[in-house]
């Protein structure tokens, strides 16, 4: 076989193994960083029951801007319809705060929790995953 | 939808790089394993190109781990004979000097008329024509005829005959081949001479030629894109 077939041949390897560690920093980082948001929001909302503060408005704020700025990336290596979710739950969050909805507020928080727990587990190289 | 056509347009050209990289068999010279992969990834190619939601990214990264993959098993079945029997199987006789091998018939689940139609393709029409007929690995049928029905050649006729020489091909559909020119040693001038000294109609420039080819001999064959062909000896000797 000609040298050329070896040169692409490794070049395509190593655009694999790029892919896949580009792909597990980028969606598990950003995932994991929006978990741990939601739990920080978590925590804010144990000490109050009202919504209509600043540093609720601020954190949710924070979090548009985090999801926002790795969404882009993200879509080059995810399916778009399962992260459209988390954006679409993190909007709700907003409209939550401005209507002082407590509860859905919970419930689209742990939405949110949800759809980042299972695609950290969807995109993992398991047993379960493969077959 | 222009995200559709420009998603097309990235897909259609990776599909065209993975087949280069696979070589270029045609789908009839296939090995089993090549075919496999030449339907899935036929398959791949369309997913992440109608469904907009899917990343490019997760249509291309399987077309490459193919391609890997087919390396890898070229690479193998080239290596070692064992594996290349397992995953190309093996040359089967199923004519020989006593007639079909019924058995091997069974095996490779042909029928009468399947063979038939393969020694008709390979231009033996009679089976009494064969000694020995090969089912190869890509599925072509490779015919060996008994001596009296194998074509004479020119050793049988104990007969001198020269060897022939690629033509190469000067001009085509109006347009001079700069590449072909150059290899055959003549230039663009002595190109349209030939053309003006041997064309057959009144419109003789080189956008009027059909073909024009010419080999190491100096044998030529002009046509005009009205009119007949025309082969001469042209005085004109080209090198090869």
């Amino acid at each position: 076989m000609k040298l050329f077939h070896y040169i692409n041949f490794i070049i395509i390897v190593l655009l694999l193994i790029a892919i896949c560690i580009t792909e597990e920093l980028v969606v598990s980082n950003s995932l994991k960083e929006i978990q741990t948001r939601c739990y920080e929001i978590e925590m804010t909302l144990a000490g109050t029951d009202d919504l209509l503060n600043m540093d609720m408005t601020m954190q949710i704020d924070n979090l548009e801007y985090v999801w926002k700025e790795d969404e882009a990336a993200m879509c080059f290596l995810v399916n778009h319809k399962n992260i459209q979710e988390i954006g679409q739950e993190i909007a709700k969050l907003k409209l939550y705060i401005a209507s002082n909805d407590i509860d859905a507020f919970r419930v689209s928080l742990e939405e949110i929790k949800f759809y980042c727990h299972s695609y950290l587990h969807f995109m993992g190289a398991n047993l379960h995953n493969v077959l | 939808m222009l995200t559709i056509i420009i998603r097309s347009i990235i897909i259609y050209l990776i599909v065209l790089l993975v087949f280069r990289l696979m070589g270029k068999r045609q789908l009839g010279q296939m090995q089993p394993f090549e075919l496999v992969l030449t339907l899935i990834i036929a398959d791949l190619a369309t997913i992440p190109m109608a469904e907009v939601s899917v990343p490019v990214l997760h249509g291309v990264v399987p077309l490459l781990t193919l391609v890997v993959l087919h390396f890898v098993l070229t690479l193998i079945s080239r290596s070692s004979q064992f594996v290349s029997k397992i995953i190309s199987g093996k040359p089967v006789i199923i004519v020989n000097p006593k007639g079909i091998d019924y058995q091997a018939m069974k095996k490779l689940n042909l029928s009468t008329d399947d063979i038939f139609e393969a020694l008709r393709g390979a231009g033996y029409f009679s089976i009494s024509d064969v000694q020995y007929a090969i089912m190869e690995t890509n599925g072509k049928v490779s015919v060996m005829p008994k001596a009296s029905a194998a074509p004479v050649t020119n050793e049988d006729l104990k007969t001198q005959a020269e060897d022939s020489f690629l033509p190469i091909v000067l001009v085509s559909d109006g347009k001079i081949i700069k590449e072909n020119i150059a290899l055959a040693g003549v230039s663009q001038e002595e190109v349209t001479a030939i053309v003006k000294e041997n064309s057959n109609t009144k419109n003789n420039s080189i956008k009027d030629v059909l073909l024009l080819t010419i080999n190491k001999t100096g044998q030529a064959y002009l046509q005009m894109k009205k009119g007949e062909g025309l082969s001469f000896q042209s005085k004109r000797l080209v090198s090869e």
